[in-house]
Order: C-alpha cells, then structure tokens, then sequence
C-alpha cells in the first residue's frame, strides 16, 4: 500500500500511495509511516533549518479515508511550512482534500 | 483539551469535514449498504430507545414512543430506499438535462424534547441516505436516549463501511455551543425541530436552514362528518404519545347545530368537558401568560397527571380535557398551541363564522404547519382547504399520523414539517432525503428555435409593441 524512496543526498522522502486508503489499510501504514519519519528526524540525517521535504504521491490511489487525510495533516506538522506535498491526485481525490477544505495547506497537486 | 465553546465548535466541525470529504467518495451502493445497516440497527432498538426516551424526560407514552421509532425507521427507510440520492439521479433525453446528486456537507441536526429518539433515528437516516455527516444537538433533558441512539446507529454505520465521525452528538445544554456550531462556516445545513425561538435562531445564523416551528392545527368537524368516527379519530391522534406531535389537534370547530351531538359523542368517548372555572384553572397551569407559550411541565403529561397538578378532579379513565371557548387570542390561552391532551373547543353560530375562527387559530402561532377537516362534502374540504394557510390539510384522518404520513395518506414519512413562507420555511413539504442534497443540471445544448430565428433587433425598436413582437416570435410556428 506504501513504498518508500529516500533520496538523502536531495533530503527527499517520497510515499508512493497505491488502492483504496481505507480506514484498516490506514492503521497499518499509519505506523509504517511514522517509523519512516523516526528516521529521517535522527539528528545524523536531520539538521533544524534544513530538513526533508516529504512527498506523498497518490497516483494509483483512487479512495481516502478521512484516517488517511489525518495522517496527511500529522505528517505535514512534523515538517517546515512548506516542506509537505501531495502530488499526482486523480480530480476525484483532489475535490475530496478540497472538501476537507485542507488543499492548500496540505499543498495538493 | 479543547474546553471553550469555539474550540468545541471547531472540533467537531473538523471531524464532520473530514467524514464529509471521505462521504463523496461513495456510490449509490455503499451509501444504500450503511442505510440499510442504520434501519435495521434502530428498528431493533425501537423499545429500548422509546422506554429510555420516556424515562429520561418523562414525557408522553412509551409504546407511543415505540410507534413513533418504528415510523422513523421502517416507514422513512421504506420510503427512501429506492430513492437516487449519489451520482447521476435522472437524464432526461427530450429536454437535454442530467441531474446529478451532491452531498451538502456537515448537517446540523437540532431535536426535541418531545420526539427524542424517533426525530434523532429519522435525521440520521436520511443525511446518511444523503452522505451527509450529521451533528446532533440533543434537548438537555433528552441527552441520554439521544446519545444512547446515535452509539447504536453510529456503530452499525461504522460496521457497513461508514466514514468515522459521520455521526456526532452535542447536549444542547451548552446554549454557547449550540450557537457557535449554528453559525460554523463549515456547516452546510442546519436542520431544526423545535420551538419558535430556536427555529428563528437557526434562520438567523447565515447557515441554510429548514427549520420546522410549532402548530396551533385547527380542526373543523362540518356537519356533513360522520361525527362518531370524526371524535374516535380526533381522540386517537390527540392522546397519541400524551399529544407531544406538533401536528396534534389544538382545537375542534363545529357549527351550533350539531354542537350537541359532538359533545355527546366526546362525553361517550371518555373526555371531560371543563366548566368556565375548571377551564381558567388549566389555562393557568399549561399556558404561560405572558408569552402565551405552554407550559413545559404539563407537556406530554396524562389527564390524570395534569388533573392532579390543577387539583381538578376528573371522572376515571378521562383520556382528554375539553375547553369550550368563545374567541382566540390573550385572553383565551388555551387558544394556543398545548402538547398535551387538553384540547379548545368551539360552537359557532353558522359556517362563515366557524371557518373564520379556524383561520384565527391557525394565524394564531401555527401558519403554514397543518389542520384538519372532517366532512362528506368535497366543495367544504376543498373551499377549508383553500382558506387555511397550511402545509398539510388532513381529510377525515387524525391529524398527528396523518402530518407525519405515511399511515394514513401518501404523504411521505417525516418527523420534520415544512410549514412554507408562513412558519419562515423554504417549503410546506415533508422533509425527507430529497431536500438534503444540491441537484446539479447538466444542460446539453438545445435550441430554442422561435428565440434563433427572430432578429433580435426588432425589439430595440421602441415603436414595436408587445403583440407585434410576440407574433414575430411565434411566426411559422
């Protein structure tokens, strides 16, 4: 349901998304997820002012749970303003951030 | 912690985005599955609920209290099932146009105190019906059969599939919060049942809201009615649930001739009639004078309780307390609307004035809701009819499960009235699933020809008048 590619040269991690992102499947990736950033907040990869940019790419997705929009925002608040994006939404997925009225703030494309 | 009414207000809001956001992803068939699942959870539950409804607020009758349960879950699921409420809803190929059905978002759900778990059973099923989260705000003194409603439905929602937070319940109990959540941006609908004040607060908030007033339903018996059948159905619907609907008998209006036999009848059928001193002793007790609102504490209370607090003593099995009155207004309380089984009567000198007196009660606290006729003569239903300023008018039906529909007429199944411009509602229609979803019309091109062929020219000539160019419109038509 979630790969990860870690580019520590670029201090970019990005979450490919695949299926349907129920509530069950959130559970599960919601510790994936946390582990993944357990380790790029280890102070020898991480530094204050400079630290990764976090993408979650959502082109095979074609269903979000509200848990899933709930990791998004949990995720984004761990980083700088800015550093959180969302790419590759279907228009289906994109309305549904628009709903939740979190498009912006969670940089949805 | 989220302690101030502001915060509560957003954090609710929040979730119920959220469950709305996930709620448009689902089609017909997921949405029908969690419906299906919610009516069937509070139909089983339609006792517990009912005898919790009634000893939390000790207001009216419990197996009434079940019946009301069973209509807003069997009747209104019944009557929304097969409706198309996601998607594309209807694509009519003569005029071009396709309806598509979209959620509205986060619906304030405001219940009363008298129709607690039935009213919370009806909200849930059709905003869900509608992938609309809903927000209840339960009457304070009916917060644990309201809460106790939204767990069992909330969790057989959650089994079937539904987003989280797609039910929440607020205690009224915090006016504050009520008002914040009100005038949310974030809500999409507020859907009020209650009294005057709350319902104006609701149209008052910048939110749409259908909001559903009181009644004050005047029911006229003509001398053409079958008198003994008219007074067993009046009865019937009056005591229901200790008179708690809002759509119940207030008065009875008959002609001096066959003033006689109707009282008969009434005595025949177990209700006392109060002499002048009896009648000022309950005006007292149920309506507030000031205000001229009844009093909470004999609402949804038996003859008997209400007897005892008036220190009244009423022959045994008295099922209904009668007033005979002789105006409306002020100095007539018991003209206004009384959930409770006392009831206004009156005798008027001919037909003219009998109607005019209708139209007095129902312009007294009660435009646009309902009335009621009972006749064998289709021009005097037709011209009451006409005269009343009513959302529903009841022929030859009790007019409490008449108003609801569904038992007695097709009207459809609801516990929310629309009560038209007159009670400040948007419609006099029966609230139900369809009017919880915005309808979006996909127009496909087609010409009208009679407006292509004209030279629209012709009418910036001033010296062309109306017929001139409407023949020009309509030529070789």
């Amino acid at each position: 349901m979630v790969t990860f590619d870690l580019n520590t040269l670029e201090k970019k991690l990005t979450c490919r998304f695949a299926g349907r992102l129920d509530t069950n499947v959130c559970l599960k990736i919601n510790d994936e997820i946390a582990d993944k950033m357990k380790e790029i907040k280890d102070p020898a990869m991480d530094s204050p002012d400079d630290g990764f940019n976090i993408i979650f790419d959502l082109e095979d997705v074609n269903y979000i749970a509200s848990s899933y929009i709930r990791i998004c925002i949990s995720t984004a608040k761990q980083v700088e303003k800015g550093k959180f994006s969302i790419i590759n939404s279907d228009p289906f997925i994109k309305k549904t951030f628009k709903i939740a009225g979190l498009d912006e703030l969670l940089n949805v494309s | 912690m989220v302690d101030l009414p502001i915060e509560k207000a957003n954090y609710v809001l929040e979730k119920a985005l959220l469950a709305a956001a996930e709620f448009q992803q689902f089609n017909q068939e997921e949405t029908d599955r969690i419906v299906e699942a919610v009516y069937k959870a509070g139909f089983n539950a339609r006792v517990k609920l009912a005898k919790m409804a009634f000893e939390e607020t000790g207001i009216g009758v419990w197996e009434h209290k079940v019946i009301k349960n069973v209509i807003a879950t069997q009747l209104v699921y019944d009557s929304i099932k097969n409706e198309k409420t996601v998607g594309i809803i209807s694509n009519d190929h003569q005029t071009g146009i396709i309806e598509i059905a979209q959620a509205l978002g986060p619906i304030f759900a405001v219940t009363p105190v008298t129709n607690p778990t039935s009213t919370v059973l009806f909200k849930i099923l059709i905003c869900l019906k509608t992938r609309n989260p809903i927000i209840i705000s339960s009457h304070r003194s009916a917060i644990k059969c309201c809460t106790e409603t939204v767990r069992i439905c909330y969790e057989a929602a959650i089994e079937a599939g539904a987003p989280e937070d797609c039910i929440q319940i607020i205690s009224a109990g915090s006016h504050e919060l009520t008002q914040m959540v009100m005038g949310h941006p974030k809500v999409a609908l507020i859907l009020a049942t209650g009294g005057t004040g709350l319902v104006k607060a609701a149209y008052s908030s910048g939110n749409p809201a259908i909001g559903v007033g009181p009644g004050n339903v005047p029911v006229f018996i003509d001398e053409s009615a079958d008198i003994p059948f008219a007074i067993s159905n009046i009865i019937s619907s009056k005591t229901f649930d200790n008179g708690t609907i809002c759509a119940s008998e207030q008065s009875i209006i008959v002609e001096e001739k066959i003033e006689k036999d109707v009282r008969a009848e009434f005595e025949r059928q177990k209700c006392y009639f109060l002499n002048p001193e009896e009648t000022g002793r309950i005006s007292k007790l149920a309506v507030v004078s000031d205000s001229l609102s009844m009093n909470p504490l004999i609402v949804g209370q038996s003859v008997e309780s209400i007897a005892k607090k008036a220190n009244l003593i009423v022959p045994e099995g008295t099922c209904m307390l009668i007033a005979k009155l002789n105006g409306v207004g002020k100095d007539h309380p018991l003209s206004v609307e009384v959930l409770a089984p006392i009831i206004a009567f009156y005798a008027a000198k001919d037909y003219q004035t009998a109607i005019k007196t209708c139209i007095d009660l129902n312009y007294l606290g009660g435009i646009g809701h309902s009335a009621g006729i009972y006749a064998n003569n289709d021009q005097r239903i037709l011209e009451f009819s006409q005269l009343i300023n009513a959302g529903r008018i009841v022929v030859n039906t009790p007019t409490s499960q008449g108003a609801v529909g569904g038992t007695f007429n097709n009207l459809v199944p609801s516990l929310t009235l629309g009560c038209g411009t007159g009670g400040k509602n948007i419609t006099t229609e029966n609230i139900t699933a369809k009017h919880l979803i915005n309808i979006q019309r996909v127009c496909r091109r087609k010409l009208n020809e009679k407006w292509h062929n004209i030279d629209l020219n012709l009418y910036l000539d001033e010296s062309l008048d109306e017929s001139t160019l409407v023949k020009e419109y309509n030529k070789n038509q």
